[in-house]
């Protein structure tokens, strides 16, 4: 893959876009006119070339900017990076997991070889080399875990796994949807998922949880997720919303196109080989609501949805404030034609 | 959100009883939590090892040292205040069993503050019991700064922190013993709901 990461920036100057080809990869979550939360797992197997699918963790024209980004934020909270005191083994297994990943999915960018336990990775994008021993805590900069995690997009969360529960025992969280990892960190799956609406009347977290205990090594599986932001925004984190929640209450007819930003979690659980702890990794897409228009059909997909969605989730979400300037602004592009089912943009 | 709607991690509390298949009991509680106490001895006394640790609130106008000494013959420890409380948990924790039942009684920040020392020297959760007395007031933890107020009664409070506005959500974390606290204007800085006392 021929790529080229963008110098761009996800605060004060907002000076993130998409290239048209990624918007055409966009992970475009609506598959019908109506959203409601379900238990929407399948296998993460290798999808479409060029797709965000394509890999076993995708990386784009973003990756350099996001990864500067988070450095900013860690920067100026270090909480945004926890791991409670057991969960060494799975720091190494996340360690691995990332850099295998990568180096094998992206050659001409990274590359790791190992010689017994020494092992020298290189890092093109973000200019590092380093070799060190996998074990040995004293060889590395920093915590295995933090060092793997500031060189991956997404947020990742590791879950330690006991008593038929999985607990939030690790995290590097800094481009989240509005939760907060250090008031959430060692919590159980249902208190994590404690405040979203609806999918706990529905049973949604007791079948995904029953699911995901026997998630095999090896058999990775992925779900998507969405929400929408005002400002290409990473860090909309609980911890900065005296920083940002204004701005979600400076959208307006003539700005909303180019202000609102659909935001798709692509989200992925891997089962650990050593901790037998899961990692879930949680990629965040921007799309702003003129560059979804760039397909007619997600005009309309979008549209429909937007009119179509529950009271509870649009207040969940944060999206109550602009949902009707959205709606506003794409109804002039859906002449109400069926448009089938699935996520294709033509 | 729709009537039915509750958060998942707001801890519910249940009336102290005696567990029939402990090795052990060890029995914490704080000022109104004396009430747990009472109402614990007034069902069968268990055969069983029992220590009792309570201080009554030096500033409350009940006290319940007086009636819990003639009740509980043995293992009892009375102490000054909470923190005397807390020290003594820790200090009993060596001579535990495994198969030790734990009770807890008192206010929220109370019974969390005393899980968390039984929790981080091992002992599982489903061997605590914990039973809400007397005041309802929440431990907070203010997201922005990080300071948590132990005693909020209010749903819009001041952070002693930072000094923000902030509202009290039920969204609960164990770790860290408290409800979250989030600004409440952040959108419109200055536009503060009315303050209203409900958890007294």
């Amino acid at each position: 893959m021929n790529m080229a990461f963008k110098k761009e920036t996800f605060r004060d100057d907002y000076t993130f876009t998409n290239s048209p080809e990624a918007i055409r990869r966009f992970p475009f979550p609506f598959d019908k006119d109506e959203y409601m939360y379900s238990v929407n797992i399948e296998q993460h197997t290798k999808g479409v070339p060029g797709s965000v699918f394509e890999n076993v963790i995708d990386l784009d024209e973003h990756y350099v900017a996001e990864c500067e980004d988070r450095r900013i934020t860690l920067e100026q909270d270090p909480d945004r990076c926890i791991a409670l005191p057991h969960m060494m083994d799975a720091q190494w297994d996340m360690l691995e997991l990332g850099m295998e990943s990568l180096a094998q999915d992206f050659p001409e960018h990274f590359q790791l070889t190992k010689d017994g336990d020494k092992w020298h990775w290189i890092n093109k994008p973000l200019g590092i080399d380093h070799t060190f021993i996998f074990g040995d805590l004293s060889t590395l900069p920093m915590e295995p875990f933090e060092f793997i995690g500031r060189q991956l997009q997404g947020d990742w969360v590791v879950m330690d796994q006991r008593d038929d529960d999985l607990f939030a025992d690790m995290g590097i969280v800094t481009s989240q949807a509005d939760w907060s990892l250090a008031f959430d960190a060692g919590m159980s799956f249902k208190e994590w998922h404690g405040p979203v609406p609806q999918a706990n009347e529905m049973g949604i977290f007791e079948r995904a949880l029953k699911y995901l205990l026997h998630l095999q090594y090896g058999s990775p599986v992925r779900r998507l997720n969405w929400t929408m932001t005002v400002n290409p925004r990473l860090d909309t984190s609980p911890e900065n919303y005296p920083v940002w929640g204004p701005d979600n209450v400076s959208v307006t007819a003539d700005n909303v196109a180019d202000k609102v930003f659909l935001r798709v979690e692509l989200q992925t659980l891997f089962r650990l080989p050593r901790s037998n702890a899961m990692a879930f990794g949680i990629r965040g897409y921007l799309i702003s609501v003129r560059d979804i228009a760039t397909y007619p059909r997600w005009a309309k997909r979008l549209h429909r949805v937007m009119t179509n969605l529950h009271p509870d989730l649009s207040e969940y979400k944060g999206l109550t404030n602009y949902r009707q300037l959205v709606i506003d602004w794409l109804a002039p592009m859906d002449d109400g034609a069926d448009i089938g089912e699935g996520t294709h943009p033509e | 959100m729709e009537r039915g709607y509750r958060i998942r991690s707001k801890p519910l509390y249940d009336p102290l009883i005696w567990e029939e298949h402990a090795t052990d009991h060890v029995v914490i509680a704080y000022a109104e939590g004396g009430i747990g106490v009472l109402k614990l001895f007034q069902q069968m006394t268990p055969k069983e090892p029992i220590k009792v640790l309570f201080a009554d609130d030096e500033h409350a106008q009940r006290s319940y040292h007086d009636i819990i000494s003639k009740l509980v013959d043995e293992g009892l420890q009375i102490l000054d205040d909470k923190e005397g409380v807390l020290s003594a948990v820790s200090a009993t924790l060596d001579e535990c069993v495994m198969g030790t039942q734990f009770y807890i009684a008192g206010n929220e920040d109370f019974i969390w503050a005393a899980s968390q020392i039984l929790k981080s020297a091992g002992v599982d959760d489903k061997n605590i019991m914990k039973e809400q007395c007397g005041s309802l007031a929440r431990p907070v933890y203010c997201v922005h700064c990080k300071t948590i107020d132990p005693e909020v009664h209010h749903n819009v409070y001041t952070c002693p922190g930072c000094g923000r506005h902030l509202f009290v959500r039920d969204h609960f974390s164990r770790r860290l013993g408290a409800y979250m606290g989030l600004m409440v204007d952040a959108e419109e800085p200055g536009n503060i709901p009315d303050v209203e006392e409900i958890y007294p």
